[in-house]
């Protein structure tokens, strides 16, 4: 009986490990260079502004190509790629999608969880774009993606409290330490970092130490490039940043904000903090909760001898075709139209970064859109000798290993060198399981 | 003397309990400078266009269109809800059967379950029967009395209603279904009431479910629809739109709580259980 | 075997139950039978897809795990007393014939169909923050103001309050059964010369010991898996002091892509769950017996 009873729970268990894992083997859909009648699913995250822009476009879409009918799945970003997770992992996921940096390893770590769009040239025009930029989508050498702009983080700061207080917006590290002083006397801030899921705060003392030692933080291929004093340096360096009062302390910060973001503090919106390391895509949020024109762009921080080195740039965005699609071509087409159209480009303007596309961007210029923090803080930012961020630095598992070690030196929970040496054994036994 | 001081420690209690939900209305007609620097809730000024604009949303749709997708989902899921819980309940509470006890405990086991974990599998349940994107994968588990908390409830109110009810109603010729709709059901309203109102509004808030077996825009519930607008990542970002949103969705919430509270709250005091 | 009688009334089949809860049979077998086979299998497979049994032995040795544990059970052992006691209150208070009585009981009631609605989450924010409203008010009375979120304390009580003041529907359940209590017992109280709060402790309390059992469960489950409001209000921290095993089970399954770790953390809790309840039950089984 009991015999019985083991075997018939084997069987069950062993039919619904393949039930639980719904991996249905889909066969990859080859291109046939024609543009059939059909319709698309296109997936995108953002905020207002990109959804009414992407509409537009859509239904510019839906005017040129009748028979290709595009059904539009977009939302916030919370939440947003848990379920495009979980729509790649069932295989339902839409046939074009907008995707973030470092979904390319959690989505497709060989290289083979999207759309090779290499073979889908003849529909899209890659000859718009640089070969480097071309080369931020390939993993294992098949093109995933492609990319929609280029951005990197830079500083920004609130011009009316900087020129209350006299002070020039500083240029070189010493220059920041500095300016804690004369800030703190009043209870001011020049500067803020956050341990959340920006985490600014490793990201700047990763600028620093990588502009200091030429070493990348992590390569392009996933490995770990600092050494543990190099994680000590950086983390040295943040706490000096909070004890020259440069930024809050972490304790303060979270007494103060709790879990929101920083551009719904009234610390920030009340100018006590004065300034913010961001997505140059990403900085209207800052801008707008200020008066007209508060916040400026400042320079990149340098060594004394102006090197600039190790500051970051990334594709923002990058669009990708799933590998379940059974229109391929159809798909390219309209992942063109997205990049390359100038009509569409107009429509689109800046919602999305500026584009990265040559025909996109001139078309920008034309009619006189590139213009703004975000374009200001792309030119700061091309005129230096930057690095392209690892899209391993960015998953969400190594953000809190950072984020973890930055908190618990400035909460004084661990000394710099344990912390140092235990995120250095994390990120390397993450680092290689996902490698391979 | 001691009726006012009673009047009084109550007004006070209130007052705590409904601050936020006034203070919240305040700051949709606030600037964001206002919102996040004043927690009085009077704001300086009363725009109503703000609302209007909510409504409107980003979207191509308008609010009311989440509102009836809401209803498409909330409604059936409430019926079945409520049938299946009331069937299960008298299946338990006053019949003797083979296994009982196993079921019992597997219904407890359903309790106990994080619902986080038991939603992957029927992910790729529902896309495996080609029913994503539709409403049947949130409002059809509700038929099969999954939520194990009503099942429970109804069980531990049914058990207070005396069987001689029952045994009269049987030697009166009632049959099983007939016993349980007219001469059970009017004893247990309120919880049948309170497990309707709590289905409805679990629904309303609901925002995993939807998110993930709900792909196109034109089908999404209020939740999510409200989620897109909170993430404005672009410029002119306004939390009073937002909050003007959140306001507007709270309105059936409350409605339905305000029309149910009769029967809910004193329904469910006025000692229909003694019988 | 053992034959068993089933005792139903005249007249009824033994299987008459059976096809009552045929709806719960189906869909035990679909979801709850089916959803934890498949979350027990998938916590026994690794990243390649082996079967092992290296998720279960990994996560007991994770620091992290039992973090989260010992937050999760701390969080459980101030809330679900603190909640009981308070809706219980809440309940006597509401408990008279007054003018406008039913005002009052929607009042109180409000905040819990709130949920974790985002309206909320924004609010709490701004109760707890340093200018915040508690802090403005604890000033006003005299005392030094409170870093609430980044003392790893009080960001959990922070938590807790949010679930305390959402006290409606044990409030309801109490109330109900307040109502159920016979008056007579109050007059032969009364009669016998038994002040107010004796009355409470001597017929209220043993009246309502079975209603404070199912309370005391239902709040229990609901608090051990909590994962809305930390994720929203505090999103873990500091120093992970409010991050959860609902939370820490999330993360793992959607944000780190885990499936492994997060379905054989959800058997850990799962498992910690039932414990906790059968132990309730034996414990107090003879209280609620007599």
């Amino acid at each position: 009986m009991k015999k019985i009873f083991l075997k018939i729970a084997a069987v069950c268990c062993a039919m619904s490990l393949s039930a639980c894992s719904a991996k249905t083997v889909h066969k990859v859909t080859k291109p046939d260079g024609k543009l059939d009648k059909c319709s698309l699913r296109f997936s995108w995250w953002g905020g207002d502004d990109r959804h009414e822009a992407t509409l537009k476009a859509i239904e510019l879409w839906n005017k040129k190509h009748p028979d290709i009918t595009i059904t539009p799945e977009y939302g916030g970003w919370d939440g947003w790629s848990e379920k495009v997770t979980s729509q790649v992992k069932g295989g339902t996921e839409p046939d074009i999608m907008q995707i973030n940096y470092d979904w390319l390893i959690s989505m497709s770590p060989d290289g083979n969880g999207f759309y090779d769009l290499d073979e889908l040239s003849s529909q899209l025009d890659l000859s718009q774009f640089d070969e480097e930029v071309l080369s931020f989508g390939r993993v294992s050498g098949k093109l995933n993606a492609v990319t929609v702009s280029v951005s990197g983080r830079s500083l920004f700061y609130n011009s009316e409290v900087f020129s209350k207080m006299g002070a020039d917006y500083p240029e070189t590290w010493n220059e920041l330490m500095a300016l804690g002083n004369s800030f703190g006397a009043d209870g001011l801030y020049p500067l803020d970092l956050d341990i959340q899921s920006g985490g600014t705060a490793w990201y700047l003392a990763v600028v620093y130490v990588q502009q200091q030692t030429g070493r990348q933080f992590i390569t392009l291929d996933g490995r770990l490039g600092f050494t543990v004093e190099d994680i000590k340096t950086a983390l040295s360096f943040y706490k000096q940043l909070e004890e020259s009062h440069v930024i809050r302390t972490v304790r303060t910060r979270t007494d103060e904000d709790g879990n929101a973001a920083l551009y719904q503090s009234p610390e920030f919106i009340g100018g006590r903090v004065a300034g913010v390391l961001e997505w140059g895509s990403a900085v209207g949020k800052y801008e707008s909760v200020l008066a007209e024109g508060v916040l400026e762009a400042g320079p990149l921080l340098t060594d004394e001898n102006g090197c600039s080195d190790g500051w970051m740039i990334k594709p923002s965005l990058l669009y990708a075709v799933s590998k379940n699609t059974e229109h391929p071509d159809e798909a390219a087409a309209f992942i063109n139209f997205l990049l390359n159209d100038e009509e569409c480009a107009e429509i689109l303007g800046t919602t999305r970064g500026i584009p990265a596309s040559h025909k996109a961007e001139a078309a920008l210029k034309n009619s006189g859109e590139l213009k703004g923090l975000s374009k200001e803080s792309d030119d700061i930012l091309r005129n230096a000798d930057t690095v392209t961020i690892s899209p391993y630095m960015e998953l969400s598992r190594m953000k809190e290993f950072y984020n973890q070690a930055i908190e618990s030196v400035s909460y004084g929970t661990a000394d710099i060198d344990s912390a140092a040496q235990q995120m250095f054994d994390s990120v390397n036994n993450y680092l290689e399981k996902i490698r391979k | 003397m001691k009726k006012i001081l009673l009047y009084l420690v109550l007004a006070f209690i209130s007052i705590i309990m409904l601050y936020p939900l006034l203070w919240l209305f305040g700051a949709s007609f606030k600037s964001n400078d206002e919102i996040f620097t004043t927690i009085w809730f009077m704001p300086k000024s009363f725009d109503t266009d703000v609302y209007k604009k909510a409504w409107e949303t980003v979207t191509p749709y308008t609010m009311g269109h989440y509102f009836i997708n809401t209803f498409l989902i909330i409604i059936p899921k409430t019926v079945f809800a409520v049938l299946s819980s009331v069937l299960v309940a008298y299946g338990f509470a006053r019949f003797d059967f083979p296994l009982k006890k196993f079921f019992f405990a597997l219904l407890i086991c359903g309790m106990l379950m994080p619902s986080i974990v038991t939603i992957m599998p029927q992910y790729y349940m529902w896309s495996k029967l080609g029913l994503l994107d539709t409403y049947i994968p949130l409002t059809l588990p509700s038929l099969f009395a999954c939520e194990g908390m009503f099942v429970f409830i109804l069980i531990q109110f049914m058990k207070r209603v005396p069987k001689e009810f029952d045994e009269a109603a049987r030697i009166d010729g009632c049959g099983t279904l007939k016993t349980l709709f007219f001469v059970l059901m009017p004893c247990i309203r309120p919880a049948v009431v309170s497990i309707a109102v709590f289905t409805f509004l679990w629904t309303m808030n609901d925002f995993l479910s939807p998110l993930i077996m709900i792909q196109s825009v034109e089908k999404y519930p209020l939740s999510l629809a409200l989620r897109l607008s909170v993430d404005s990542t672009g410029q002119g970002y306004e939390q009073k739109k937002i909050i003007a949103m959140s306001v507007i969705g709270l309105i059936p919430s409350v409605a339905v709580f305000a029309l149910a509270q009769k029967k809910f709250i004193s329904g469910i005091t006025a000692g229909g259980l003694s019988g | 075997m053992k034959s068993r009688i089933y005792r139903n009334s005249v007249g009824v089949s033994k299987f008459t139950g059976l096809v009552l809860i045929l709806p719960f049979i189906i869909g035990a077998i679909l979801f709850i039978v089916y959803p934890f086979v498949c979350s027990f299998v998938v916590g026994l497979t690794d990243n390649s897809g082996c079967l092992s049994f290296n998720n279960y032995k990994n996560i007991l040795s994770d620091r992290n795990i039992r973090q989260a544990s010992m937050v999760t059970l701390k969080y459980t052992a101030v809330l679900v007393p603190l909640k009981l006691v308070v809706s219980l209150l809440a309940a006597l208070l509401l408990n008279c014939e007054l003018k406008g009585i039913g005002l009052f009981r929607t009042a109180f009631y409000i905040p819990s169909i709130l949920g974790s609605n985002l309206a909320v989450i924004i609010m709490w924010q701004y109760l707890f923050t340093s200018d915040g409203l508690v802090n403005q008010l604890l000033s006003a009375a005299g005392i030094a103001p409170v870093g609430w979120y980044g003392d790893t304390n009080a960001a959990l009580f922070i938590i807790v309050l949010l679930r305390v003041w959402e006290f409606g529907s044990t409030m309801v359940i109490f109330l109900a059964a307040l109502r159920d209590i016979p008056k007579e017992l109050y007059y032969a109280a009364k009669v016998d010369g038994c002040g107010r709060i004796k009355a409470f402790f001597y017929i209220t309390l043993p009246q309502l010991k079975n209603i404070i059992f199912i309370n005391l469960v239902l709040q229990t489950i609901a608090a051990m898996q909590e994962f809305n409001a930390p994720y929203m209000i505090t999103g873990g921290g500091p120093l992970g002091s409010t991050r959860t095993i609902g939370m820490y089970i999330y993360d793992e399954m959607f944000r780190y892509g885990d499936d492994g770790t997060a379905n054989a953390v959800s058997w850990l809790l799962f498992v910690i769950i039932g414990i906790i309840v059968m132990l309730m039950y034996k414990f107090t089984s003879r209280l609620r017996r007599d």
